[in-house]
């Protein structure tokens, strides 16, 4: 094991910067003594017995100090005769600690002083500090508020007080984001007191507290170290349905459910008393694990992945401990060993669970989500509105459908060639068949001894305007195998695939041409029976495809094909027809075929019958009498007519599409609301022998273990902490001296950024020591003596006066206190990216804020799981209001975050430290999302109403509702003015540009003669919503 | 972005700070000033003379059979047909294999390469013709026999997920030569990307900014958001990005805090990466002759990319793996630390159609063999081949015996082996790696014969090679000083392959 050196650096360094002198004060053993020689000794000399060197332990003050043959490692009092320092200062490598094949450096002369004056000082030693009960401070009667009390003892030394209060409109914003993950209203802020008294500061706080949206703010906290997600993760990654957890989560913060109560729900909800299925419901927090369905995967190795998961995040979330050290070995720095570890593990070994995933990751729960109807409404809301808008576009087609018809009548009397036949430009093959062009079109092969091949056609400068279909004759000849369709063994062919690609002459880039359906004259069933129907050309599995064996062999056989949209191909282009033919059974390749293409759609393409034209052209001219040609012709053809028509209608086409989307999401609303399969904890009647895994390996049994809890945390005996609910009560037992002061620095890190103890993750030895020790153990005791009330606890942050603090720093406080561990300003940190996300669709008024209910689709960019999944998970983005929720309500699959997150937890396994980036990643996300886009959008249209004409009291506008200020004269007329007037001329004088970005996510384009002030305004709120101080928690 | 000096200084003190957590990132910029500062970002002195300056890393994901590659085993053919001795099956694990299986011999010809008389088979012409210039390690074993946990434990140091990658460790070491492009660079072919996902690339514990980036090459961005929107030219962008630092700067002025000025960089270098990424992607600029060497096709798209199963693709002309090499020269050319490669498609069991080893393998090998063979020359010939160092290899071996759980009997098409931990082969090349051989196997290539090379010694002999000693290579996390190599010191630089 290599040692801390940036632990070490930090202790140097801010030794250095201005803590007191250590070597010449009185020497703390916690503080100053501890990281050292738990960093340098205690992996080869410390609590794991197996790891340990030269029969020495330096963990404990009796072996430290015991005669060890006519010396002892320290001799209280007398630095010259201990020999420790000797080791770690000596010239000789031999004797040299820590030993150099360690890959340590040796300890720098100011550990080695710090060292000796404490042996001078008679090596006092204390246990380590969170294993203590922590005990209230005194603070004295007329303090204002004891946190900052507390905090002022820590900046006397430095002869500095608490800067000053933030600015109003920066304190009311940063308390809205704090208790609620959104930006304040403007009203808020407008009408909020210009000098506050302290009940305007509490009235708000009461006012945010009681926000719904509280509990979803400590939720994505609650979330994140739960390891919540909608899906298993893993190869398989299948969706599961825990969602209904995720809302007693809210539910349960915004009813200020006890922290202890809500602690023992979530460990044993199944076994109290009467258990309502809230309190069953409460346990899937820890099923919220991954689940491994993998094949070739033993289930009984991810049922006990699943165990030791549990306890690594109770250690991590609860305790502050990192129990995952314990799983192969004791733990090499704190008292905590294996055998604990696997004792611990006893309590979650008799789940009645089997390890596998998907959707047998048994126990159950069946849950019926109150949140689910809200859903069901609004998308059979959705639904009328998108039919009626259909209707709407249908009733515009039906006007537009006569000129149209008289258009065709036209054409239909110069003659109507329903199929062009494909004269190609060139042909090729990717195997070695020879093609060559007969007459008519007729494109034969020769025999070839390769068992499969593919047909290249190219096709360039068509006769066509588009094309919107393919048709493909294969031909019987002579020449062929029993006279059928091919020179193989059989004379049957099989076409497995179908491709189009399209190519600009000189240049590579090849983009490939959607295919939308296929319909064939007859299918047959191959030898193979995988081979059959037409339409499973369309796939890229050439296990299937098409074939004509079993129907009669001696007739040409046709197969038509429709492209997704029609394709116009200009003049440097060329499209590839790609016919695969790479079936299992060796040479059975077309030996005769044509193919032709037309510019007809809808049925015209979709059946081998007569096209609608065609049909049309047999009329007699004078049914086709301009003025009566609709009423003459009959009633089917009038409706293939049409519907051949409205394909071409991009706006009939555009609200079908989303009537579409709307009934599906209807769909899916429908069955959440339903019972939902929910996991949940439960034990099996026989209980499982637990043992002490070697190693950590799954199925190397060691000693068998019972039940029993961490003595070193707090010692209970084996009876008294018997099951699962009473593991539960004691993780937030008043005795435990860890699970108050990990959840309050977890709690006070929300709102600092940083916690008290900058280690969220490990308060053992080590992690870091707290920055200010008495006011982490001050806020444990008052968490636990109110109740474990967690709003109590909220508002007694928030309430203080370090809380309000001014975040700017002089050069000065920078170089001293850096990373602000004496709090002595404001702490200024980026908010998470789910919150930006939020902020934007407030601050631009397109929020939703419907709680709970099943997840929803947020924009990503189109391919992100298709790419991943080869397909088999495609993202379709919810459409109507459903876009705009929180992004607490974000469909999370566990391998593939939502892409808008830049930087978040992994939701993998349990996280308490925020992950904070600052990089291109994140400026792309928010300069280039479509949420932002939409939001910049949306704003610039509230902006323009706002204020049509004045364009500074519309700067003043958008800036109150992104930054929650109004602009400074510099900011206005240097920067905006500049912007809106550059950008604007630009607009001016392409509205095409100023289209195309105002019509963004489910935005139609504005009218004409606005478009260009819509795009300029846009931009300005784009990179409104880009400034560091928007996304800042300042 | 100009700042004063002492402002600088300040800042990277600051950032230096937030070193010892994992909640921060900063970009190549705050890191270069760091690095300047002495190179003690993570552990302390880490830094040794480097070999290389850069890794191309190519991973055959699903493991390719070494038995028919690079194994030639006259024993393995005698015994061809009989049934596997159990001594080999008593108290192991398979993934697939049942019973007594029958013992496989290899399927394809083999002959003596070049000066190093290295032994490779017919299916490998094209490494066959530059034999003298890779180091053939046949004596590689691994813990893990299944993909995910195999994958992680030789890309992450552990099977588990949640681990940096070797490409983060790098990046996160050294940092990236080029400042407008990400340092850690992911590209996947085969149609799919490897079972372990984007775990295997990602930063774990340690900061996010140093994480591989995926450049998609089917077409969209290669890099998620690069684009502006339409009608937002890159003109309007610059005028944006002016006005958002200029009023970031008056933020600045007020508040003072160091990390807006990072902001700023920030969104400087993602405006140049707009420009640099789509362009260094662009192999459409490559000459004629140097597309033919590698086998390349530019904008070309993957039939595999929308497969519903790429494992029945019989097609041995597909290009997204020379394209891809292509790209990573291009890359490394261009300052890119760490080019990650994986190829899907090369787990072949024979248990279905399309993934046998006497019918899909070769197939592979045509689409991998002219492009790392072009991509060595190429780096010969731009003399970039010393500094670059190239590693091949899959995440385990393949059993000595056929797979037998499907077809009991050989038959054409679906002759498969199963997983196998205990002995499989890997090649380096470049970046200071002494061409020949290291390490072999028994008779029937079933277990180790001599110098076994583990993953962790695979680990510690590259992290060697880009110049970072992988002992005190270290970041604090959870309480522990956490190493690629993992807690204990049984993994070795295998000095006997370094030139």
């Amino acid at each position: 094991m290599t040692m801390k050196f940036c632990l070490l650096t930090m202790v140097l360094v801010f030794a250095a910067i201005g803590d007191k002198d250590v070597a010449a004060d009185e020497v703390d053993f916690n503080r100053d003594i501890r990281p050292i020689i738990s960093d340098n000794c205690f992996a080869c000399h410390g609590f794991d017995k197996d790891a340990r060197k030269g029969d020495l332990r330096l963990d404990q003050r009796a072996a430290v100090t015991e005669d060890r043959g006519g010396y002892s490692v320290i001799v209280p009092g007398k630095p010259e005769e201990s020999v420790l320092l000797e080791r770690v200062s000596s010239s000789d490598p031999d004797l040299l600690m820590p030993p150099s094949d360690s890959h340590k450096k040796p300890l720098g002369q100011k550990s080695i002083e710090t060292l000796t004056e404490w042996i001078r000082q008679g090596a006092p030693w204390g246990e380590h500090w969170s294993f203590v009960r922590p005990q209230r401070p005194t603070v004295p009667k007329d303090a204002s508020h004891a946190i900052d009390h507390l905090v002022r003892q820590g900046l006397i030394e430095h002869r500095r007080d608490l800067a000053s209060q933030a600015a109003t409109h920066t304190l009311i914003r940063r308390l809205s984001f704090d208790l609620t993950g959104l930006p304040p209203d403007v009203e808020l802020v407008v009408n909020f007191p210009q000098t506050p008294a302290e009940q305007d500061w509490d009235d708000l706080v009461t006012q945010l507290l009681a926000s719904p949206h509280f509990g979803e703010r400590m939720a994505m906290w609650w979330l994140d170290g739960a390891r919540y997600s909608d899906t298993d993760g893993f190869q398989s990654d299948s969706t599961r349905t825990n969602w209904p957890w995720r809302d007693w989560v809210v539910d349960s913060f915004n009813a200020n459910k006890p922290f202890d109560e809500f602690t023992i729900e979530q460990f044993a909800g199944d076994l109290l008393p009467d258990a309502s299925p809230e309190q069953i419901l409460a346990t899937c927090f820890h099923r919220n694990h991954m689940n491994n369905g993998e094949g070739g995967r033993n289930p009984e190795e991810s049922r006990v992945d699943y165990v030791l998961d549990r306890v690594n995040t109770t250690g991590t979330l609860f305790l502050g401990l990192t129990l995952g050290c314990t799983q192969c070995h004791d733990h090499k720095f704190d008292p905590i060993s294996q055998r604990d570890y696997y004792s611990l593990t006893a309590y979650f070994n008799s789940i009645d669970e089997t390890g596998a995933a998907g959707g047998r990751a048994k126990p159950y729960l069946k849950y019926k989500s109150s949140y689910a109807q809200r859903a069901v409404d609004q998308a059979a809301e959705l639904v009328k509105q998108t039919e009626s808008h259909l209707a709407a576009m249908q009733k515009q087609a039906d006007k537009e459908f006569v000129p149209w018809l008289l258009k065709q009548v036209v054409r239909a009397k110069r003659g109507f060639r329903p199929w062009t036949v494909v004269i190609p430009e060139r042909m090729a093959t990717t195997e070695g068949y020879k093609l060559r062009l007969e007459s008519n079109g007729i494109i034969a092969s020769s025999p070839a001894a390769f068992p499969q091949d593919d047909f290249v056609i190219t096709l360039a400068k068509p006769e066509l305007d588009r094309i919107s279909g393919l048709r493909l004759e294969v031909f019987p000849h002579s020449s062929h195998t029993d006279g059928k369709y091919s020179f193989s063994e059989t004379g049957e062919f099989i076409l497995t695939n179908v491709k189009l690609l399209l190519r600009k002459r000189g240049n590579s880039q090849i983009q490939e041409v959607a295919l939308a359906f296929a319909v064939a004259d007859v299918n047959g069933v191959g030898v193979d029976s995988s081979y059959k129907t037409v339409r499973e050309t369309l796939d890229d599995d050439p296990r299937k495809g098409w074939t004509t064996r079993t129907k009669p062999s001696d007739v040409p056989h046709t197969a038509v094909f429709a492209l997704e949209e029609p394709l116009v191909l200009s003049h440097d282009e060329e499209l590839d027809i790609v016919l695969m033919q790479r079936s299992l059974a060796p040479r059975e390749l077309m030996g005769q075929f044509r193919l032709s293409v037309t510019d007809q759609r809808g049925a015209a393409v979709r059946s081998l019958k007569p096209m609608p034209l065609e049909l049309l052209a047999k009329l007699n001219d004078a049914n086709l009498k301009s003025d009566a040609v609709e009423s003459n012709i009959d009633g089917s053809l009038r409706k293939q007519l049409f519907s051949q028509f409205l394909e071409g209608h991009a706006a009939w086409k555009e609200a079908k599409r989303r009537n579409d989307l709307a009934k599906s999401q209807l769909n899916s609303a429908k069955k959440s609301a339903g019972d939902q399969s929910v996991m949940v904890l439960g034990d099996r009647k026989e209980p499982r022998n637990t043992y002490v895994l070697e190693r950590g390996v799954w199925n190397k049994h060691g000693d068998e273990v019972s039940r029993g809890v961490l003595p070193a945390v707090l010692k209970r005996s084996a009876e008294d902490v018997a099951t699962r609910l009473e593991l539960g009560r004691w993780i937030v037992s008043k005795e435990n001296p860890l699970t108050a002061r990990v959840i309050t620095n977890q709690v006070w890190q929300l709102f600092f950024g940083a916690g008290l103890v900058r280690t969220p993750a490990d308060f053992g030895l080590q992690g870091e020591s707290p920055t200010h020790p008495e006011l982490l153990d001050w806020l444990a005791v008052e968490f636990m003596e109110s109740g474990w009330d967690v709003k109590h606890l909220v508002r007694t942050i928030v309430t203080s006066q370090t809380y309000r603090q001014d975040s700017s720093v002089s050069a000065e406080l920078l170089e001293l206190d850096p990373m602000n561990r004496l709090l002595a300003r404001g702490t200024r940190f980026r908010l998470p990216s789910w919150m930006i996300r939020d902020a934007a669709l407030k601050a631009s008024g397109l929020l939703n804020d419907a709680a709970g209910g099943s997840p929803v689709f947020p924009y990503q960019p189109p391919g992100v799981w298709q790419d991943q999944f080869m397909g088999r998970f495609v993202y379709r983005p919810s459409i109507g209001q459903a876009q705009y929720r929180r992004t607490l309500y974000a469909f999370w699959r566990r391998t593939s975050a939502p892409t808008f997150l830049f930087d978040s937890a992994m939701r993998r396994t349990c996280e308490v430290v925020p992950r904070r980036t600052n990089t291109p990643l994140h400026a792309l996300t928010l300069l280039n999302d479509t949420t932002s886009l939409e939001a910049a959008r949306t704003l610039s249209d509230a902006a323009i109403v706002a204020s049509p004409k004045d364009l500074p009291k519309r700067f003043e506008f958008l800036m109150m509702r992104v930054l929650s200020r109004m602009p400074t004269a510099d900011e206005a007329a240097r920067v905006l003015l500049r912007q809106y007037a550059v950008a604007k001329d630009y607009y001016d004088e392409h509205p095409d540009e100023a289209e195309a970005l105002t019509t963004v996510g489910q935005l139609a384009s504005p009218n004409e003669e606005v478009v260009a002030d819509v795009a300029a305004t846009m931009l300005l709120a784009n990179l409104l919503l880009n400034l560091d101080e928007g996304i800042t928690h300042e | 972005m100009e700042l004063s000096i002492p402002l600088r200084q300040k800042q990277a003190v600051t950032r230096r700070h937030f070193f010892g957590q994992a909640g921060l990132g900063f970009g190549a910029l705050a890191l270069q000033s760091l690095l300047a500062r002495g190179g003690k970002a993570a552990g302390g002195d880490y830094r040794i003379p480097a070999k290389a300056k850069s890794i191309i890393y190519l991973h055959m994901a699903g493991s390719p059979s070494q038995m028919e590659l690079f194994e030639d085993k006259p024993a393995l053919t005698k015994f061809h047909g009989q049934e596997c001795p159990q001594e080999y099956l008593e108290g192991k694990r398979f993934a697939f294999i049942k019973g007594t299986p029958k013992m496989l011999g290899p399927q394809f010809k083999y002959q003596k390469h070049g000066e190093t008389g290295q032994t490779l088979s017919e299916l490998l012409p094209g490494l066959a013709s530059i034999s003298d210039d890779v180091c053939v390690i046949r004596s590689m074993h691994t813990e893990q026999f299944n993909h995910s946990p195999a994958q992680l434990l030789l890309q992450t140091g552990n099977p588990r997920l949640g681990y940096p990658s070797i490409g983060t460790w790098v990046n996160y070491g050294l940092g990236s030569e080029n400042e407008n492009l990400p340092g850690f660079v992911v590209l996947a072919s085969g149609g799919k990307t490897p079972s372990a996902g984007k775990s295997l690339w990602g930063s774990g514990f340690l900061p996010t900014v140093y994480q591989g980036v995926q450049c998609r090459t089917d077409g969209g961005d290669p890099i998620l958001y690069l684009s502006n929107p339409s009608g937002m030219s890159r003109e309007a962008r610059r005028k944006t990005l002016d006005a958002i630092r200029d009023l970031n700067r008056f933020e600045h002025l007020n508040i003072g805090d160091p990390e807006t000025l990072t902001r700023i960089s920030q969104y400087e270098l993602a405006y140049r990466m707009q420009m640099s990424v789509p362009e260094v992607m662009d192999i459409g600029k490559e000459p004629k002759h140097i597309l033919d060497l590698y086998g390349a096709q530019p904008g070309h798209v993957s039939e595999a990319e929308s497969a519903a199963d790429p494992r029945v693709l019989y097609k041995g002309n597909d290009p997204t793996f020379a394209n891809n090499c292509l790209l990573a020269r291009r890359l490394v050319e261009n300052g890119v630390r760490f080019v990650q490669l994986y190829d899907w498609g090369w787990d072949h069991h024979g248990s279905s159609p399309g993934e046998s080893v006497d019918e899909t393998l070769p197939i592979k090998c045509q689409q991998i063999d002219q492009a790392i063979t072009g991509l060595i020359k190429d780096l010969k010939q731009r003399g970039l081949f010393d500094e670059t160092l190239i590693v091949w290899g899959g995440e385990f071996g393949r059993t000595p015996m056929m797979q037998n759980n499907v077809h009991k009997e050989l038959k054409k098409g679906f002759i498969g082996r199963d997983h196998h931990p205990h002995a499989f082969t890997m090649w380096m090349a470049g970046g200071g790696i002494k061409p020949g051989s290291y390490g072999s196997t028994d008779d029937i290539g079933y277990y180790i014969g001599e110098n076994p090379m583990s993953i962790r010694d695979l680990q510690a002999t590259i992290l060697h090679q880009i110049g970072i000693d992988p002992h005190r290579f270290s970041f604090a996390y959870e309480g522990l000083n956490q190493r690629l190599i993992g807690p204990t010191e049984e993994g070795r630089v295998i000095k006997e392959i370094i030139s």
